[in-house]
């Protein structure tokens, strides 16, 4: 990428298949799904994906007014795979003004505002009380400004929104943050939370899956929403190294419409041909591919238009939206996460849920998880507004 | 990395277009005139118009200014929108239908919610399919979005910054206090334009944010502080007066973005 590449020198994903990286790979090895289903108001089963354990999570107590729901996931992961602790080797190294802080999500603490506003007191005066945390837990800085604190980080730090691609457009951010040298590493992360601004508005949209998600399934009929949260740290790659890197990132917009694809997959097939360019790939020498694969009758149908555009129709390519849920604005951080893994314990995740592939779409679907060595691989994300990111992620063994 | 200024959009209290900030920034007048013009949506469809939420109006009307004024075309310019909270109209609205027994989402209401809906309403509007990314950091987004910005301009490589932020409803503004709508734009390219030229040289420092020194007053020192696009009126006085020097922006208490502008580069 212009002569630097991003290393990632550690990873931690919690989701609804667990805690940890390792938990991620032993559920993804079962073909297990950690989607359950639940009934909205009204009766409607939906599929979820629920993070648990959040009741033990302790919020320090200097934090106290950023404790909600979505805090609650990231602190979980930042004291996971011993994330925090690696970090605070970076702030000895480097000096905690020069470790930045990108975060991708969606709708960071919004449940909390969603159940003020059904607060009875809300009812009476028909305004937030002044004391609520809205800068704290709400907005949609909260969840950076929450980690940095949590870190003790004092480099530059940001929040990316771009619906579901953020955390995977996150990486294109610190990646211009150490090449400038403004960082010598940089925490990149992804969290989303289950929330009803989500829930009945992809409920409306008619994109929710009645019985859970079957990715480029012929009977596909929606997305089962999950939650997430997801954190590496990055370095610029100054020479060939063994690990895991970042070798391109492609990103585009669709400039069609604010909930549909492009047709004709022009801005799919941008952002994956971007990051195949910027790793100096090409189609052929690609692994794996790490769909984006939400479940919906047109996503899917335009992802698949865009690899087969691309002469990728061949790789094996696999959705764990059937597994995790469609994290949103952490779906990034967990393609390159639950990529990372199966690369490292050389295994080929499948399509959870999904017993056949569309005979109308051409990618060569991985339904069933096997054995395979993954060395190259793209991680599609691809969100409202247009908004598409495409990740080269290269495992040096 | 130098970057240039190739032109520049501005809403807000009166402050209707580019050309009257640069006259009431240059001048000694200190009080605001509301209301604030209506912005424009250009270029979208009549159906697409009608849609399209306030913020993303603010966005579309001082960042096609600023292509105006550069004489760009929007298609491989790459963008950065940045807002501290996002619309709040939207978010009230959707709260209201959500605490009810029977939740029901408006499906326009939703998806206008993201905090994206500016950068899609701009893709729709333009046709570009240049990079794109959306960002905040709360009171200091405007910072973080120019610090963004910064860093994408390459040569051969426009980049343009559109930085908006309108004031909470009711419901919402004991806790988020905008005073007033404000938005701001700046097309920014690392190939020298050919004549009046704005040069921005730059570096982050991470020692202290310390106390800026603000060259504004009156309504204009209080709509810098009381909007966080609006942190980029000390940048837009010294081009108003074509006055050199440093413009130091905080970030966050623990760094500050160190800019010094160069007039008739």
């Amino acid at each position: 990428m212009s002569g630097l590449e991003l290393i990632i020198t550690r990873y931690t994903l919690v989701s609804a298949l667990g805690r940890g990286a390792k938990a991620q790979l032993k559920a993804l090895r079962a073909n297990a799904s950690g989607l359950r289903m639940r009934l909205l108001a009204g009766g409607l089963p939906v599929a979820l994906g629920e993070v648990c354990g959040l009741e033990d999570v302790i919020i320090p107590a200097h934090l106290s007014r950023y404790d909600c729901r979505n805090n609650r996931i990231a602190a979980l992961a930042l004291e996971t795979d011993g994330l925090a602790e690696a970090v605070a080797q970076c702030v000895r190294s480097f000096g905690a003004d020069r470790i930045g802080l990108v975060v991708g999500t969606s709708t960071s603490g919004i449940a909390q505002t969603e159940a003020a506003y059904r607060d009875s007191e809300f009812g009476q005066t028909g305004a937030l009380r002044g004391d609520f945390p809205y800068r704290e837990t709400h907005n949609v800085f909260s969840c950076a400004d929450f980690t940095r604190r949590y870190l003790g980080l004092k480099g530059p730090a940001f929040v990316i929104s771009t619906a579901c691609s953020s955390s995977a457009k996150a990486f294109g951010t610190a990646a211009r943050l150490l090449r400038s040298g403004s960082c010598r590493a940089v925490v990149v992360g992804g969290v989303d939370s289950l929330c009803d601004t989500t829930l009945y508005g992809f409920q409306s949209l008619g994109l929710l899956a009645k019985k859970g998600p079957k990715p480029f399934s012929a009977d596909r009929d929606g997305i089962g929403i999950g939650e997430a949260a997801g954190f590496a740290i990055v370095m610029a790659a100054e020479d060939a190294q063994t690990g895991l890197y970042v070798a391109g990132i492609g990103d585009s917009a669709d400039a069609y419409h604010m909930t549909a694809p492009h047709p004709e997959a022009l801005g799919a097939r941008a952002a994956m041909g971007g990051a195949l360019t910027q790793a100096g790939w090409t189609a052929s020498q690609l692994d794996y591919i790490h769909l984006h694969g939400t479940g919906t009758i047109h996503n899917d149908a335009v992802e698949d238009l865009a690899i087969r555009q691309l002469d990728c129709a061949a790789i094996p390519a696999s959705s764990t939206k059937g597994a995790i849920g469609h994290t949103l604005g952490a779906a990034g951080i967990c393609g390159v996460v639950l990529t990372a893994e199966c690369m490292r314990g050389e295994w080929i995740a499948g399509t959870t849920s999904t017993e056949a592939r569309d005979p109308l779409l051409g990618c060569n679907l991985v339904l069933s998880g096997r054995p395979g060595r993954i060395n190259r691989a793209l991680i599609n994300t691809f969100g409202f507004g247009g908004s598409n990111c495409c990740l080269a992620l290269e495992w040096r063994p | 990395m130098i970057v240039y200024v190739a032109g520049i959009g501005v809403l807000g209290p009166g402050l209707e277009d580019n050309r009257q900030a640069m006259e009431i920034l240059g001048g000694d007048q200190e009080d605001l005139r509301l209301p604030v013009r209506a912005p424009e949506a250009r270029g979208l469809a009549p159906n697409e118009a009608r849609r399209c939420p306030t913020t993303a109006r603010y966005a579309l009307d001082v960042g096609q200014q600023a292509l105006r004024q550069a004489g760009w075309e929007a298609d491989h310019v790459a963008t950065v929108f940045s807002s501290g909270s996002g619309d709040l109209e939207i978010l009230d609205k959707n709260c209201r239908a959500l605490a009810h027994p029977l939740p029901a989402l408006s499906p326009t209401l939703f998806h206008n919610s993201v905090h994206n809906a500016a950068a899609g309403y701009w893709g729709i509007a333009t046709g570009s399919h240049a990079a794109t990314t959306s960002l905040s950091a709360y009171d200091d987004s405007f910072v973080a979005g120019l610090l963004e910005a910064l860093l994408l301009v390459a040569p051969g490589n426009p980049c343009l910054l559109v930085a908006y932020d309108i004031p909470a409803p009711p419901a919402l503004a004991t806790v988020r206090h905008v005073s007033a709508p404000f938005a701001v734009a700046f097309a920014l390219t690392a190939d020298r334009p050919p004549d009046h030229a704005i040069r921005l040289d730059w570096r982050w420092e991470s020692q202290g944010a310390g106390l800026a020194p603000s060259p504004l007053a009156g309504d204009l020192e209080a709509l810098r502080l009381s909007n966080p696009a609006a942190r980029s009126l000390p940048l837009l006085w010294h081009m108003a007066r074509r006055i050199s020097g440093f413009v130091t922006l905080p970030y966050l208490n623990d760094g500050r973005l160190q800019v010094h502008i160069t007039c008739d580069a």
